[in-house]
């Protein structure tokens, strides 16, 4: 058992794989959040596990990962996940014309792919688009965004790890340069404390830029926010998706009774300053209709904007666009001479396990400590073990 | 979109160490809201802008992960899935669930739902949409989540005073004997109890307030039922007649 204690600000879905990977390795670890867990980002996205496919011809890397994620996430959360697979569609010569390096590319990435009939398609989807031209199955899924990190967060909390929430960072505590601690205000005892770190591991994702600024360090985060539209109805078994270079609204992810048409992108500077831009609901249901024609006659349900957590600096929106959806460990000590601080930035849902590995490793070899990560082969606690 | 001004009376109070709820009051805060404008985002807005200390639970804000319950105007209700305008009242009375723990203004405590659901559970059930239509054959079923999402609406809104395991395990219960049938003799004697199948008066306030129409009630009466056709003796007089 290490002696070290590490604190892990941010309660999404990054922080609680970090927070469960690190007392697997037998590190004594605490996390903080400033609400409810995964009220951030997390919690609002779409609910797609990426098998990588939509990735696959701008980064095969970045695709091969999610491949590997989603096996792995199968294996030890199968609870929180509908494993019903992903179909693209190509709806006009632009999309027919993408379909040669899209199977490529899903080839080249390890991603399996498997062309069916038009006809067989639709008997399995009978609410598509009868006018598709193509139609390609991929292993993608539905992920419960609330329960797969709920999972991470119990098992690490039956693993001895202190989690709170409702308790927002006010300040860094420090030794010369170098970082000894976080100060937090408990909102709910309404107390102010220090919990003293080895370690910090800053993991908020679309708001690490404010948390750095804390300790007076910069870092290349843009959020980019983007708009997604619920109606009241499963209109499809599988994730459906137009095959065609990445846009907006190319996506419908059915979850439970519900069908989400997802999603646009902005950039802003406070993840906290977002709002549905009313035109973004109207071009959700345009998008949705070409792939489902029945989807905005369906009942509304809600509408809502979640800030994703792009690694790098843009400052339109197009740049922001560009950015790559991949993810940085961040080593405050190396770039800006800050001892005792780790971001991480970027990546996805579907990724939270790697992206959590890879930070421990690199924790790990700050704080002199050589365990090796097990969170591929161990199967998490159900997400009602959370709370009993 | 037209903007007006609504006023939010919210409960605000904190904990001490031991848990224990400390100076409930009111607090009133201001602000335009749009007609899309659900309750959650008057919420997100007025802790942005006017009071960083406030609390309510939330995450998916699509009614979804069943965080943000909370009293409406007096009604259980998921903040996310109401829109504001639509209440049609200037002000709007926010206040925590009843029978569930405050940790502090609107958030509660939700693992007084969990002890009595069945151990075990399967979260997942076959997909009801093209059901016997064709599928990949790597499948043997379509996958859906079960309908229920752990909100506690359901438990706060039951009248039952005595001690019941409450309409969202009991709920659960059902579904697992549905969704596994080997399993009913030993989950019906689990809810054969007089604090399981029995308390409930058929009030139905759960399967009113059930926002993924679970139907909560519908499942005790059908564990009951169960419960009969198997021969068992009842643990207990079931409670709308025990109440008459």
């Amino acid at each position: 058992m290490s002696k070290h204690h590490v604190v892990v600000i941010g309660g999404g879905g990054t922080g609680g794989a970090i927070i469960h990977d690190l007392r697997l390795r037998g590190i004594e670890a605490t996390l903080v959040e400033r609400g409810e867990l995964t009220s951030g980002t997390t919690g609002r996205h779409h609910g797609q596990l990426h098998c990588g496919a939509r990735y696959a011809v701008k980064d095969r890397a970045i695709a091969r990962e999610c491949m590997e994620e989603t096996y792995i996430l199968k294996r030890i959360a199968r609870e929180s996940l509908e494993a019903n697979y992903g179909l693209f569609v190509a709806l006009n010569d632009e999309d027919e014309e993408h379909v040669p390096i899209f199977i490529q590319s899903c080839v080249e990435s390890g991603i399996p792919t498997k062309e069916v009939p038009v006809k067989h398609a639709l008997e399995m989807e009978p609410n598509l688009n009868p006018d598709i031209r193509r139609a390609i199955m991929v292993p993608d899924g539905t992920i419960d965004a609330w329960r797969l990190p709920l999972q991470f967060f119990a098992s690490a909390r039956h693993n001895g790890a202190g989690i709170h929430t409702f308790t927002p960072v006010t300040g860094f505590r420090s030794s010369g340069k170098a970082i000894t601690g976080v100060q937090v205000y408990d909102l709910k005892t309404r107390r102010e404390f220090t919990i003293a770190a080895d370690l910090v591991i800053n993991a908020t994702g679309a708001w690490a830029g404010q948390v750095t600024k804390m300790a007076d360090v910069e870092i290349p985060i843009t959020p980019g926010p983007g708009t997604m539209v619920a109606v009241r109805k499963r209109l499809a078994n599988m994730v459906i998706s137009h095959l065609h270079p990445a846009g907006d609204g190319d996506i419908i992810v059915p979850q439970r009774g519900l069908s989400i048409i997802g999603t646009t992108q902005y950039r802003t500077d406070d993840p906290d300053d977002i709002a549905v831009p009313e035109e973004d609901i109207s071009e959700m249901y345009r998008c949705a209709d070409m792939l489902i024609p029945t989807f905005s006659s369906q009942k509304y349900h809600a509408a809502w904007i979640a800030a994703r957590p792009l690694a790098g600096a843009a400052s339109t929106a197009d740049d922001a666009r560009n950015l790559s959806r991949d993810f940085n460990v961040v080593d405050h000590g190396e770039i800006d001479g800050r001892e005792g601080l780790v971001s991480v930035i970027g990546g996805k849902a579907t990724v939270l396990r790697a992206m959590a590995e890879q930070t421990v490793d690199a924790a790990c070899v700050k704080l002199g400590i050589t365990e090796c990560c097990t969170t591929a082969e161990t199967a998490l606690l159900p997400h009602r073990a959370y709370s009993t | 979109m037209s903007n007006i001004q609504l006023a939010f009376t919210i409960n605000r109070s904190h904990i001490d160490d031991s848990g224990a709820e400390l100076s409930r009051r009111q607090q009133q805060y201001s602000l335009g809201v749009n007609d899309r404008m659900t309750v959650l985002d008057a919420l997100e807005v007025i802790r942005r802008d006017q009071d960083t200390s406030l609390m309510y639970r939330h995450s998916c804000h699509h009614g979804s992960c069943g965080t943000c319950g909370m009293l409406i105007n007096g009604e259980r209700k998921l903040a996310c899935l109401t829109q504001a305008t639509k209440l049609e009242t200037e002000m709007i009375e926010l206040q925590p669930l009843r029978n569930m723990k405050v940790i502090g203004d609107l958030a509660v405590d939700p693992s007084p739902l969990f002890p009595d659901f069945p151990k075990g559970a399967a979260y997942i059930r076959r997909s009801e949409v093209n059901r016997d239509g064709r599928k990949p054959f790597e499948l043997d079923h379509w996958e859906r989540f079960e309908d229920c999402i752990e909100c506690g609406l359901c438990v706060s809104s039951c009248p039952v005073t005595e001690s019941f395991m409450g309409p969202a395990a009991l709920a659960a219960h059902n579904r697992e004997i549905i969704n596994r049938r080997e399993r009913r003799g030993e989950l019906l004697g689990e809810v054969n109890v007089p604090r399981g199948a029995w308390p409930c008066t058929r009030a139905l306030n759960c399967s009113r307030a059930c926002p993924t129409g679970v139907y909560p009630a519908k499942h005790i009466a059908e564990l009951r039922k169960k419960i009969e056709q198997d021969g068992l003796t009842p643990a207990a007089e079931p409670g709308e007649k025990r109440a008459q």
